[in-house]
């Protein structure tokens, strides 16, 4: 498997705040990477400084063999990067259908993909007319990830994927991230350690706004110690 | 029923507002304030909807939107009766923009780049000075309105075309030197190379300004030679098109430094209101303009009896139960209504449409799907302010031009976009409606009073409740919806 992407000691500002002061990590092609931390870690930071949505101030991304700092985030998106945030951000005036169709990066994108997006998330043909405010938690969570998968990516960006969602649907989410890795490499994020050590073979931990650690997820299970000092979670 | 709740609101004030006026007024001035209030309404639609869009999408509060609305008014008035400034004074800009594109390929050749920028926009506008030292702009703008046909008064103002092509080429050189300062900088510069477009595009420019310039006596006999009605159209699209540019330029050089800093931005626009409104003042003088001349649909001196003998007698005015109405106002209700109905359409059927519904609610996740919403504001920023434009030529027959209209419209149009609620398109046509009929009853009983019974004199209110009485129902409605008729929290 060669490398995808590779996040090279960048150092990310908000304002005054130095929230990223040295992250680095490397993605696989055809992985499930997580990224894993405490709250406030810097990891939503780190997906969006790669898109280029809060621009690293030192440091480089490099997307298949490209430097891609310092670019626009839609230039940078258009290269073959979704994006699904936290909070989903689908748009809530727009209809589902829609919100599907402005992912479009070329015309007809969205008919090429329909069935393999309506075969993954079956409930969004149904409701594909309503406007995207009116779907449940869930509902959005499916569309956030189907939009990303409209136009031709080759990387998926997903911000804790599982927040706010009853277990029976973090359950079915798990199956169609695990499902759509077979087309699409996956860099996900989140705070249910539960879910991502199962659905994810490579790890990267961040602590403070600096990677300490990194490797087969298989490894990182082996070390209850560092899961609990860094994590806080027990397994 | 939470959902029709802002369209009950809506109905339940514009209901109160005619009922109100029927009650006060009788039927026959009642109708006429509605449709008075329609003709207004109309007007702070057009600088509305480009405020409501700008500000939903980009959170830029511009005001500067006003004086684009009066500049679109000046140019429309102008090429409808001077012709001649215009084909005098184009040329000279057309030179700047042209040396202007030209000098942004110039810019990698500066060795310093930072002190040579400085010392080139320095001598870029001195050079700009020395090109149009003793213009004789005083001579150029005197004219009075011309009917069709007519002559402009200022035989002798222009300059001999030998002093114009050496003003044509001093300008293009000051272009040439301004021209770096647009150039983008760093890393982008080197990825999008220019290619060959900029050079067309700066040949094109320089070729239209020396085409003007040579053909200004054919152009202006062949302009005032056309109808009325082909010259009030074509007042429309210079109007616009000047405010569609002066948007783009705006947008690209102004206000996009300054995304996700409102306060700079405010100030920024706040002072270029005041630029703008000296700047007509300076080329066109203090005084305001009578009303321009109408298009010869609306220009009889008759009154018709209805719509359908109205289209054949062509009155100016329009019989409505037993008084005159002016037709010319049935016009921009028409412009009103059409605008509405063309960006309506354009919201929601087409894909830029789609962006900037999107945009209004999150422009950073439409940047990470990867369009390029820098692209998206400044289309919309040139789309609102050439409505804003249009809006001033329509109003321009109507209330004239000056150069405090710019500051009055403005004003009732960002009241009627709080009212609609800030970022709302169909809040900004309720708000408009809103503001447009108050304002119109608010007149009607300035002029007319309230009869009550057992007072042998009708109650008359100072004109000044009219005015404010826009105010007043701002307030009743932000009490009420703190956002706005079709607003949403935030």
């Amino acid at each position: 498997m060669g490398i995808l992407l590779e996040v090279q000691d960048i150092h990310t500002f908000i304002g005054q705040f130095h929230i990223l002061q040295g992250v680095s990590l490397e993605v696989l092609e055809g992985s499930i990477t997580a990224l894993l931390g405490r709250n406030g870690a810097g990891k939503t930071t780190t997906l969006k400084s790669i898109l280029g949505l809060t621009p690293p101030r030192e440091g480089k991304v490099i997307f298949t063999g490209e430097e891609i700092q310092g670019r626009r985030a839609y230039e940078i998106a258009a290269m073959g990067i979704g994006y699904i945030p936290e909070h989903r951000a689908i748009f809530t005036d727009l209809t589902v259908e829609e919100n599907l169709r402005i992912a479009e990066r070329q015309k007809g994108d969205l008919k090429r993909k329909a069935d393999f997006i309506y075969t993954l998330f079956p409930d969004l043909k149904r409701l594909s007319k309503l406007p995207g405010g009116h779907l449940s938690g869930g509902q959005q969570q499916m569309l956030a990830i189907a939009r990303a998968l409209v136009p031709e990516n080759r990387l998926l960006l997903i911000d804790e994927p599982s927040e706010g969602l009853a277990p029976i649907l973090i359950q079915e989410l798990m199956e169609a991230i695990r499902h759509l890795s077979a087309k699409v490499t996956v860099l996900v994020v989140d705070q249910n350690f539960q879910m991502t050590s199962r659905l994810a073979d490579r790890y990267f931990l961040i602590d403070d706004g600096r990677t300490v650690r990194g490797g087969a997820m298989a490894d990182l299970l082996k070390e209850p110690e560092v899961i609990r000092r860094y994590l806080g979670a027990v397994i | 029923m939470k959902r029709y709740r802002a369209t009950l609101v809506f109905i339940l004030i514009v209901g109160t507002l005619i009922a109100g006026g029927y009650g006060l007024f009788g039927p026959q001035k009642a109708t006429a304030a509605v449709l008075s209030g329609l003709t207004l309404a109309a007007l702070y639609f057009l600088l509305g909807a480009g405020l409501s869009l700008i500000f939903g999408l980009m959170d830029v509060l511009n005001f500067a939107h006003g004086t684009l609305f009066m500049i679109g008014a000046y140019v429309g008035y102008t090429v409808f009766g001077n012709p001649r400034l215009i084909l005098n004074t184009a040329p000279l800009f057309l030179a700047l923009a042209a040396g202007a594109v030209a000098g942004i390929r110039l810019a990698p050749l500066i060795p310093n780049r930072r002190v040579g920028l400085y010392l080139l926009v320095l001598a870029g506008v001195a050079v700009t000075v020395w090109g149009v030292w003793g213009f004789p702009l005083r001579p150029l703008v005197a004219f009075e309105p011309t009917t069709a046909g007519g002559a402009v008064s200022t035989a002798l103002a222009q300059e001999p075309l030998s002093r114009m092509t050496g003003r044509l080429v001093q300008l293009a050189l000051a272009g040439l030197l301004l021209g770096p300062a647009f150039a983008r900088w760093g890393r982008e510069e080197r990825r999008t190379a220019p290619g060959w477009r900029p050079a067309v595009l700066g040949l094109g420019l320089a070729l239209l300004a020396v085409l003007l310039l040579l053909g200004r006596d054919v152009l202006e006999r062949f302009l005032l030679g056309l109808s009325v009605d082909v010259r009030f159209f074509l007042a429309l699209v210079a109007g616009a098109a000047t405010g569609a540019a002066l948007g783009a330029l705006l947008e690209t050089t102004l206000i996009r430094p300054f995304y996700g800093r409102p306060v700079t931005q405010i100030v920024l626009t706040l002072g270029l209101m005041f630029v703008g409104a000296e700047l007509v003042k300076f080329i066109w003088g203090k005084e305001g303009r009578p009303p321009m001349a109408v298009p010869s649909l609306f220009a009889q001196s008759c009154r018709s009896p209805d719509l359908i003998a109205w289209l054949t007698e062509r009155c100016s005015s329009i019989d409505v139960l037993g008084r005159a109405f002016p037709t010319y106002r049935l016009f921009i209700i028409a412009v009103g209504v059409l605008i509405l109905v063309g960006v309506a359409l354009l919201l929601k059927y087409s894909r830029l449409g789609m962006i900037v519904r999107a945009g209004v609610q999150d422009s950073a996740m439409v940047e990470a799907l990867g369009i390029n919403v820098r692209r998206v504001f400044t289309t919309v920023f040139t789309l609102g302010s050439a409505l804003a434009a249009l809006g001033g030529v329509v109003a321009a027959p109507f209330v004239g031009v000056y150069p405090e209209m710019g500051g009055i419209f403005q004003l009732q149009a960002f009241i009627a976009v709080v009212i609609g609620g800030m970022g709302s398109y169909a809040g900004t046509a309720v708000g408009a409606l809103v503001l447009g009929l108050a304002r119109a009853l608010g007149d009607t009983l300035v002029t007319t009073g309230i009869a009550l019974p057992g007072i042998e004199q009708a109650l008359r209110a100072s004109p000044a409740v009219a005015r404010a009485s826009t105010v007043l129902i701002m307030a009743i409605v932000l009490l009420v919806r703190p956002s706005g008729i079709f607003g949403r929290k935030k």
